[in-house]
């Protein structure tokens, strides 16, 4: 490595005008469209990559990874206060984030959210300049085999993220993988459960099927946990937020948890076709799995918001080492700015690393300065975005409904989608009466297709022969890990109901 | 502890349990994967493929199934020797709207938001909004009328100028059209 070159690429970027405040632009865009639900950082760097056709290439790379990296955090804001995940990648976020929100812990949930966003932003970086051309190596060797155990691995925290019922929790994980079946047929474009409607061909929208289930299902209950009596409508969070960074003490418990997330986010980022939405998930269920209190898990922990959001931002350094190192982009927002480099004339690939060294050691910067960005951002609006959870409840479940309705009309500018958005509210709200987890449906929504996709492809690769995975090593590993984890997290889940139960004594019957 | 046994075992409210609601939710469910086994006969053949466009679908059936029936057998050994200490002794959440008002607010909101998806093209986003958001409003006990109907109305309204101007999100306006064309003006 040229330390020179690096250490220059670096003051050149953090000492221009231009890139500085371009990057704090987009880190401020990207916070505000994170927050909303249904604009992701995906449509935030899509919306704006006009705007940077006439700059030069490093101020324009600085604005999409502002959003970019500011979308990752802006996500957890709507998570963490109205339990609508305003990206995908938040969605594990509110598992720990809300309930933090409902115990009058809303400022420190953001704050905590901030701080481990910026934490595993600047790890992804520094992987991404060290290591990028090493994991960019093994992350290519995924054919459809990997791709499928991946996902396999994947589904596998499902078991953490099932609360007290596994078996409730597996019914909702192949609920979510059923839903991802309507739909055309992605290999043999067949009809599958659309009853004629047209709207269904395309199947159904991710975002607003996550919109039902967190956001509007949450409001349903809200109104009837108020009119029962159980919740005042007048009930507002009145905690008062003294500083926007965690104190000492807080940063000491969630440090090894933002630690493993950082890594577990690269390493996931760097592999095409997964993101921050996997890594969220994988980083939750390791990190609870290792912890020497998983029952507290889901409780309202730092340590659940440290551990998800840490791992999405880390996704942002992990899906620009394949962009830069291959030229083949990790997730859909660096699939956008593959085009930015093409149109400013910049291949990235193999050769850049000879012919544009400079270049990738002032994107290296670039996203850097991006999360730096993102950290001044997030502690300029951390008072501002808690004020939301301070309104009365009887005014904030309607405004939150409205808002998550046109969220979800926003993704395909379709009325149906807000249908289906309003269905799963209907559907979340009965999961949530009857103890059924939500998590592992939204985990199925994200796995599904790549599951299916990829398995398709291997048994037609391999005439219909499956046992010809054992012929791919990488994979066999994914599906060792895969199994390891399912039996550490029964392990782990009954400790957990045996620790309950103690704690329990009797039980109320009325 | 025997004697309370024995009690809960004969006690009616048996049906009120957490164990006897998910009885009958894994016996709905059982129901529900029949019906999506049957629909997905209907899928079509692709000639030559080595996985079926409804062997997939049919697998997570299979898998919804084999855990639904799980839940069942659990449920029923839980009802046959329950415990008063069992967390699955709890009273389950109703859906009893008669009895319960808060189930009858419940899917009263739901039945608004149906209404809501049926005329948002016609009525427009911001007057669907309002009407939503003040009826819900009002019926969980805001009963100060200026404020109701400036948050009811100045919500959706800023929503709509940040999506429309900002984002170019096209969101239909209904009888509000005037409204669009004046804004494009300025």
């Amino acid at each position: 490595m040229d330390w020179n070159l690096l250490f220059s690429s670096y003051s050149n970027v953090f000492l221009d005008p231009t890139t500085l405040l371009m990057t704090l632009l987009g880190a401020a865009g990207g916070v505000l469209l994170g927050a909303i639900p249904g604009m992701t950082a995906t449509m935030g760097v899509a919306l704006l990559i006009p705007f940077s056709f006439g700059m030069d290439l490093i101020p324009s790379i600085g604005l999409l990874l502002g959003i970019y990296c500011g979308g990752m955090y802006g996500g957890s804001i709507s998570a963490i206060l109205i339990h609508a995940p305003g990206t995908p990648s938040a969605a594990a976020t509110l598992l720990d984030g809300y309930p933090m929100a409902q115990k009058g812990e809303a400022g420190r949930a953001l704050s905590v959210a901030m701080f481990s966003s910026f934490c595993g932003g600047v790890i992804g970086a520094l992987i991404m300049t060290f290591l990028s051309p090493l994991v960019a190596k093994v992350a290519m060797k995924f054919t459809s085999a990997e791709m499928l155990m991946l996902a396999v691995f994947g589904l596998s925290v499902i078991i953490s993220i099932s609360g007290k019922s596994i078996a409730k929790g597996l019914i909702s994980a192949f609920f979510g993988m059923l839903l991802c079946t309507i739909g055309l047929d992605p290999t043999y474009s067949k009809q599958r459960f659309t009853f004629s409607v047209t709207s269904l061909k395309g199947g159904l929208s991710f975002i607003p099927v996550l919109i039902g289930l967190f956001a509007v299902a949450e409001v349903i209950a809200g109104v009837e946990r108020i009119i029962d009596g159980r919740e005042s409508a007048q009930a507002k969070s009145n905690e008062k937020i003294t500083r926007v960074l965690p104190d000492g003490k807080t940063i000491r418990t969630i440090i090894p948890n933002i630690f493993t997330g950082g890594i577990i986010g690269t390493f996931i980022g760097a592999i095409p076709g997964a993101g921050g939405d996997i890594a969220v998930f994988v980083s939750y269920a390791f990190n609870k799995g290792t912890s020497k209190h998983p029952e507290k898990w889901g409780t309202g922990i730092p340590n659940g918001v440290a551990a998800t959001e840490s791992a999405n931002n880390g996704c942002s350094g992990g899906a620009m080492i394949p962009l830069l190192s291959l030229g083949v982009p990790g997730d859909s927002v660096t699939a956008i700015l593959l085009g930015a480099f093409i149109m400013k004339g910049i291949q990235p690939g193999p050769m850049m690393y000879v012919s544009e060294l400079p270049t990738v050691y002032k994107v290296f910067a670039a996203l850097m300065l991006a999360n730096l960005a993102m950290l001044l951002v997030g502690c300029a609006g951390v008072r501002i975005f808690a004020k939301i959870v301070s309104l009365e409840k009887r005014m904030l479940y309607p405004i939150i409904l409205v808002v998550s309705l046109l969220g979800a009309f926003s993704i395909n500018k379709n009325v149906f989608d807000i249908g289906v958005c309003v269905f799963f509210g209907v559907i979340g709200w009965l999961m949530n009466k009857y103890e059924f987890p939500l998590s592992p449906i939204l985990l199925a929504l994200i796995l599904g297709p790549m599951c299916e996709q990829n398995f398709v492809r291997f048994m037609d690769l391999n005439q219909g022969n499956f046992s010809a995975i054992l012929n791919y090593p990488i994979a066999i590993g994914f599906f060792v890990v895969a199994i390891g984890v399912v039996i550490f997290s029964l392990i782990n889940q009954k400790k957990i109901n045996d620790r309950e139960a103690a704690n329990l004594g009797s039980f109320p019957q009325e | 502890m025997n004697r309370e046994r024995k009690c809960l075992l004969l006690e009616p409210k048996k049906t009120q349990t957490k164990a006897f609601s998910n009885m009958i939710v894994s016996i709905l469910l059982l129901v529900f994967e029949v019906w999506a086994w049957i629909q997905s006969n209907s899928i079509k053949t692709a000639k030559n493929a080595a996985v079926q466009p409804s062997t997939f679908p049919r697998i997570m059936i299979l898998g919804m199934g084999i855990f639904t029936v799980i839940l069942l057998v659990q449920s029923v050994i839980k009802l046959a020797g329950m415990k008063a200490d069992d967390p699955l002794a709890a009273k389950a959440e109703s859906l009893n709207f008669i009895k319960n008002k808060g189930v009858l607010a419940a899917l009263f909101v739901i039945a608004l938001c149906a209404l809501y998806v049926y005329q948002f093209k016609n009525l427009g986003y911001v007057v669907v909004s309002f009407l939503l958001c003040a009826i819900i409003m009002w019926l969980i006990g805001l009963r100060k009328p200026v404020k109701l109907i400036l948050i009811s109305l100045l919500v959706p309204l800023g929503m709509w100028l940040v999506f429309y101007k900002f984002l170019t999100v096209n969101i239909p306006m209904g009888i509000l059209q005037p409204l669009r064309d004046l804004v494009d003006m300025i």
